[in-house]
């Protein structure tokens, strides 16, 4: 089963949309589902053109496609646990946290919060993420427990924040802090960063660009050859972060 | 205002003598009396289980160290979000929620009294504000007097008289219900980095002993003919062996009053570790109860653990400090001038912890092993042993062996080798869950007199009917029923007026706040004692007129005043 979901032209297009119910589940039955515009309580449909093909038994059989104006829905695919949602631009923050399975793919940029304290399934976004990418909510010991964030483009700052499970992959740079107290699963960045791993205790994280103002509490360990985008790297394998009982492993192209 | 007839119910009030009769209850005017005109409102209760309004006799809603717990947890308000419906304020928060949302959630259980477990003078302002905002029960405020350095000095000075009108003063200054003594001295001692391990440790710096400190405050307590006993959080909380502790501190309580206990010793499940370490924590909770048993001057409320997420917040900072030794996680410590102090930390009881298992079956056995129900009282210590909403299902594992051997399976297979929980086959009936959640509460705080936990004719028209039907249902097999039931009235009524009906809050509510004042003579008022007023302007960093809270911090306070032996 195939939804297609185009936003219709809205009076006040900056006003955002609250999507939490945008998951492919909700669209196996005829279920009312209800976004919310601002505070406003809205019908999918008078916020969205829909259009519905073929059946499907599971929610693994069920694609949403969001089309049109997406940058200013929030929430997308938030508690999601099957299926897969594409998003034809750009989304807004809070997509796909706390997802369990299932796959979201973005073709633009991804507002902030993408995949946040997720457990399990994929996002793909192919353009950029901003800040706490794959991370932590506040407050919580654990951000990122499971699957995988791909991002093609950059992300912003605190990357992977509290990241204690799963992959993440940033192929452009980072902003600052990444993977600060992170405590387990990997962190992969394919270009630069500031200050990455601060109070790190756990999980590996890799860096085959520059890592500018590396924090002095990591205890050089080694080096190791390894292989990114095709090209053997030779990297430099730190442990740490010290100052917190750290067993973290960060490894720098030298 | 119209009268209110109950009819049909099934009504256990301990506290009346009266177990399990079908009749009519008649509210006018916010009260029971014999019989209403016709014309009165009518709610067929149906032969449904009715019981006076209950009553928390030790829980922390409100207050300073609460509202810490608040905004150190921004992830606990995640959770338990329900949007504005009708007369019900947006909520959100699990364990540690919005004030609407804990007195929604009493109210859904029938609760319409409680009483907040630690209360800083200082910080009396802060919590009697919040008291307004839970406004579907009446509540209490225990004061904390556990290192009040004038309490202190009266103690030094072996002066039980200046001890009584220091608490009479910070009493009526702060509108307090009663008092409160948390790790007495240990609190203080650890404002310079110290602790005491047992009653007869001296504090350091103040040449006192916590045994010295509760002597003297249960015999001040009763000079002031306060209506609660003392209130007692044992020294070494949570630490392997502190049995001994709790029962050297149950030996020192004399029987003073025929009313009521002497002493009341809250959450003693934390107070009832054998063992040397953490390794070898097991379960001391037979000789607990034997020593309960024997004296009829102690009461005690269970502390009973639920497994899952909670906060936990006490003004036993050295406690707090050895959690959080534990976890590694967020923490706060907080110091109270010259009066006592605080802590919070977040925490997570798991059925794989051997430790917190043994922690889960030590309050069911206390419960199980006190043959006097009036003697023990339901109780999770909300939120540090689970939040309040976990009662329904303490009491289905209280009532039902069934439940507590299915429980068996799930936790740490080593537990029974620590604990004799399972060997215990008591189960409680609705009458003893009624004692226990609230008739013993109403006798325990003294407040039967002003017309709670009962259903005579002058009592508060509180009264929670509750979906189960005890001639049709067998508690020991359908716990899962009583879970529901308890968790979810059909009606409550407060003050002659329906607040909740099937679980949701329907009206705006109206609390009012209880307060003691005990009327002491003039030579031992302080206001008039040159050296308390010095002192106190020497030391606090408030001045002493600013010191008291004003009237209009309780906008429907009830005084219940009694006049000192002094």
């Amino acid at each position: 089963m195939r939804v297609i979901l185009k936003t219709r032209p809205r009076a006040k297009p900056k006003i955002p949309i609250e999507a939490e119910t945008i998951i492919p589940q909700n669209f196996l039955r005829k279920n009312d589902v209800r976004v919310y515009e601002g505070n406003k309580e809205r019908k999918l449909e008078d916020l969205f053109y829909i259009t519905i093909e073929g059946p499907a038994v599971s929610p693994d059989q069920v694609e949403v496609i969001l089309t049109g104006d997406t940058g200013v829905i929030k929430r997308v695919g938030e508690y999601m646990n099957a299926g897969r949602i594409i998003v034809e631009g750009d989304i807004g923050m809070h997509c796909g946290n706390f997802m369990s399975a299932g796959e979201i793919i973005i073709r633009g940029n991804a507002d902030s919060w993408l995949g946040r304290e997720m457990r399990g399934g994929v996002i793909r976004c192919e353009g950029n993420a901003a800040h706490y990418c794959a991370a932590g909510y506040r407050g919580e010991k654990r951000g990122m427990r499971g699957g995988t964030v791909e991002v093609l483009g950059n992300a912003g700052d605190f990357a992977a924040e509290y990241l204690c499970g799963g992959d993440v992959l940033i192929h452009g740079n980072c902003g600052d802090l990444p993977a600060v107290e992170m405590r387990g699963g990997t962190l992969t960045i394919g270009g630069d960063c500031h200050r990455p791993c601060g109070n790190m205790t756990g999980g590996t994280c890799r860096i085959f660009g520059a890592a500018h103002q590396f924090l002095p509490t990591f205890r050089k360990n080694g080096s190791e050859e390894m292989e990114y985008a095709g090209k053997q790297h030779r990297m430099a394998v730190y442990r740490g972060d010290v100052a917190n009982r750290g067993k973290g492993t960060v490894l720098i192209r030298t | 205002m119209t009268g209110l007839l109950v009819k049909n119910a099934y009504v256990i009030d301990p506290l009346s003598g009266v177990n399990g009769e079908i009749m009519d209850i008649a509210v006018r005017d916010g009260k029971i009396v014999e019989d209403v005109r016709s014309g009165a409102v009518v709610i067929d209760a149906g032969g449904c289980l009715t019981l006076p309004g209950g009553i928390d006799s030790h829980s922390h809603v409100c207050g300073t160290k609460v509202n810490f717990g608040r905004y150190m947890s921004p992830e606990d308000m995640r959770a338990g979000r329900t949007a504005r419906k009708g007369a019900m304020h947006v909520t959100s928060g699990y364990s540690v929620p919005t004030t609407f949302g804990n007195s929604y959630r009493y109210s859904a259980m029938g609760y319409t009294t409680v009483l907040e477990g630690a209360m800083a003078p200082l910080e009396a302002r802060h919590t009697h504000e919040e008291f307004t905002a839970t406004p579907h029960q009446d509540m209490l405020a225990n004061t904390l007097f556990d290192g009040n350095w004038s309490i202190m000095e009266a103690v030094r000075d072996k002066d039980m008289k200046r001890a009584a009108a220091v608490v009479a003063w910070t009493l009526a200054a702060v509108k307090g219900f009663a008092i409160k003594l948390t790790n007495p001295g240990g609190t203080e001692a650890w404002g310079w980095g110290e602790d005491v391990h047992s009653i007869r440790d001296e504090v350091p710096h103040f040449g006192v002993t916590p045994a010295e400190i509760i002597e003297t405050m249960i015999q001040a307590n009763e000079l002031l003919n306060l209506p609660h006993s003392v209130h007692i959080h044992c020294n070494n909380l949570g630490v392997p062996g502190n049995y001994q502790t709790t029962l050297d501190t149950i030996n020192l309580a004399p029987d003073l009053n025929k009313d009521r206990q002497s002493l009341y010793l809250t959450h003693v499940q934390f107070h009832s570790y054998g063992g040397s370490t953490w390794q070898d924590i097991c379960s001391k909770s037979e000789d607990i109860a034997r020593a309960v048993n024997a004296r009829p001057q102690v009461a005690i409320d269970m502390g009973q653990i639920m497994f899952g997420r909670t906060t936990t917040m006490t003004a036993d900072g050295p406690m707090e400090w050895k959690l959080y030794m534990l976890h590694h996680n967020k923490w706060s410590n907080h110091d109270v001038e010259l009066e006592t102090g605080s802590g919070i930390i977040p925490v997570y009881y798991g059925r794989k912890s051997l430790v917190n298992c043994v922690m889960w079956a030590i309050g069911l056995e206390l419960a199980l092993l006190t043959e006097n129900p009036w003697q023990c009282m339901l109780a999770t210590d909300n939120p540090n042993g689970a939040p309040f909403v976990k009662y329904p299902e303490i009491i289905a594992l209280l009532m039902s062996r069934k439940l507590r051997e299915y429980e068996m399976k799930v936790i740490d297979p080593r537990t029974e080798h620590f604990v004799p929980l399972f060997a215990i086959d008591r189960e409680l009936d609705w009458y003893e869950i009624a004692v226990m959640t609230r008739a013993a509460q109403a006798k325990a705080l003294g407040i039967t007199r002003i017309g709670k936990g009962h259903l005579a004719p002058g009592a508060e028209a509180d009264i929670a009917i509750y979906p189960l039907k005890p001639d049709e249902l067998d508690p020991t097999v359908d716990y899962q029923q009583v879970m529901a039931g308890f968790a979810k009235t059909r009606y409550t009524i407060k003050r002659g007026r329906v607040v909740a009906r099937d679980g949701e809050v329907i009206v705006e509510g109206a609390n009012s706040t209880i307060w003691s004042r005990s009327d002491v003579p003039p030579e031992y008022d302080l206001n008039q004692d040159p050296e308390f007023v010095k002192k106190f302007e020497q030391y606090y960093t408030v001045r002493m007129r600013n010191y008291p809270v004003q009237d209009v911090y309780l906008p429907r306070g009830l005084c219940i005043r009694t006049e000192a032996s002094l």
